[in-house]
């Protein structure tokens, strides 16, 4: 999939969805819906290579004016792991990651990284500890808040579903990203 | 500013003579950093430990003004940890990061009767080289040397020569093998001792392997001493390899170290023959604290031929 048709359909969703809103507000009777809870067998989400057409797509974002259109997984790990540090224009790498236990965060650290949640906190607190990086990721909890944050810091990358990117941000294609993958990678239910 | 502190409790009993068992506190380490600009940040590490006398000190282990314009220069001025091998700017003062319970006898401490220069006070730069999936990087080191035969080695106010310290070296990471280092570095000064100055050599060589779940460390490192004004060199041989594996919590190790000094040699003549295995398991029961379990065997040739069986615990954790 080309990235200017996921950014035409994230723009259809954003605009379906604030006609929705609009709608809603308008009723007499608006209030927002209560949250459907969740079902009570609802099965782990688990991270694995790209395979089925039902898998939920990855994206790494980075800030609009950032020139890089493609990076490597082999790019995005040095990035998470502290060992490069700079865009190729000399502007300072921010790793924006997902709270731990989210199932983005997983998908990331396992198929990226290679290593689980504990490694990758204790490799990179080593990274900072040994001056490689000069400061932890930021943690963020919501999709919102990661792309809200990459809009406002020109240097910084993080990842969300695809179905979530809005146009505050830009997709960055990896060039070396599984066969079949939208982009990147993908979570699967179990 | 960011503050973090690493610190630990442990228990030792051995067979060594006169030696209680004794639980003891490990060095209280305080690591801060502060972000001053984009491209110029703190790294700061100050220590409270306590002596064999149980006396309290604070150190100041490390203090690097770090300026960091590109992944190709990074500089920092200030104290730090020498890039002499792997082992020394992997690990600094918390056990906590450690896989086994403490730093092999090659890379003991300077007031841990260590041999090598731990530290140095002076400017250390370092950087990626353009070498494509190699991952070539360089490291170059200016700074006071180290003295010998005096409690305080680490010369951090009053350097006693002109003459400066040297460590340049190379590193290589390469891409296609995440987790893979080898590299080689050489040092050289012309430290002080009780009996004269000497010509200092010292060359290091690794080959590690660390991915999360598998570590292996391998590291050699050759100590050349010459007296000024004399034409005989000692070579002091200091060996270690290390070997753990993860299983969920658990990280059972081995390792096993020699260390070799010439009974000639000017700084570590007294020091003999030194080796020994040591075999641990690392149980990380909490993701910020572990509780390490070792036992080993330190085999000591000075004429005589001592071996010493030791069992320690330990907690180790960060805060």
């Amino acid at each position: 999939m080309s990235a200017s048709s996921t950014h035409a359909r994230g723009a259809v969703n954003v605009l379906c969805t604030a006609v929705l809103l609009l709608l809603v507000s308008l009723s007499p009777q608006a209030a927002p819906p209560a949250p459907l809870p969740p079902p009570p067998s609802a099965p782990p989400l688990q991270a694995s290579p790209a395979r089925d057409h039902d898998a939920i797509p990855l994206v790494f974002v980075v800030n609009r004016k950032n020139p890089v259109a493609t990076l490597s997984v082999a790019d995005v790990r040095m990035m998470l792991l502290g060992e490069r540090s700079h865009w190729p224009d000399g502007a300072r790498v921010t790793v924006v990651m997902r709270d731990p236990d989210e199932p983005e965060r997983d998908a990331v650290i396992r198929l990226v990284c290679k290593m689980d949640d504990r490694s990758y906190t204790r490799m990179v607190l080593r990274a900072v500890f040994t001056a490689e990086l000069q400061s932890a990721p930021k943690l963020l909890g919501t999709p919102a808040g990661v792309m809200r944050f990459i809009y406002n810091v020109p240097g910084a990358i993080g990842y969300v579903r695809a179905s979530e990117v809005d146009d505050s941000v830009k997709i960055v294609r990896l060039s070396d990203a599984p066969a079949g993958a939208a982009f990147g990678f993908t979570l699967q239910m179990r | 500013m960011q503050l973090r502190g690493f610190a630990d409790v442990q228990f030792r009993a051995s067979n060594e003579r006169d030696v209680p068992s004794t639980f003891s506190i490990g060095q209280m380490d305080f690591f801060i950093t502060s972000r001053l600009a984009s491209d110029l940040a703190l790294v700061s590490e100050v220590v409270f430990e306590a002596d064999d006398q149980n006396h309290y000190s604070l150190d100041v282990e490390r203090l690097l003004l770090q300026f960091s314009p590109s992944d190709y220069f990074d500089i920092g001025v200030g104290r730090y940890h020498t890039g002499i091998g792997f082992y020394n700017n992997a690990y600094h003062h918390g056990a906590w990061f450690q896989t086994a319970l403490g730093r092999p006898r090659l890379f003991a401490f300077e007031d841990d009767e260590g041999i090598l220069p731990v530290h140095g006070v002076g400017i250390t730069a370092r950087g990626r080289i353009p070498s494509g999936k190699l991952g070539l990087r360089w490291i170059a080191e200016v700074g006071n040397g180290r003295r010998y035969g005096d409690p305080e080695a680490v010369q951090v106010v009053v350097d006693d020569s002109n003459y400066k310290a040297v460590n340049v070296g190379f590193l290589l990471r390469p891409e296609r093998v995440p987790g893979l280092q080898s590299g080689l570095s050489v040092y050289h000064d012309k430290p002080a001792s009780p009996s004269g100055r000497v010509n200092q050599s010292i060359i290091a060589a690794h080959v590690v392997y660390q991915n999360g779940v598998f570590e292996q460390l391998n590291e050699v490192v050759f100590i050349r001493n010459t007296p000024i004004g004399e034409a005989a060199t000692s070579t002091t041989t200091g060996i270690y390899t290390q070997l753990s594996r993860r299983f969920g919590r658990l990280s059972p190790y081995v390792r096993y170290e020699h260390l070799d000094a010439p009974q000639d040699d000017r700084l570590f003549g007294t020091l003999g023959r030194i080796s020994g295995p040591s075999i641990g398991v690392r149980y990380d029961f909490r993701d910020l604290a572990a509780l390490k379990v070792q036992w080993d065997r330190v085999t000591t040739r000075r004429g005589a031929t001592v071996a010493v069986d030791g069992f320690t615990a330990q907690v180790a954790f960060t805060f």
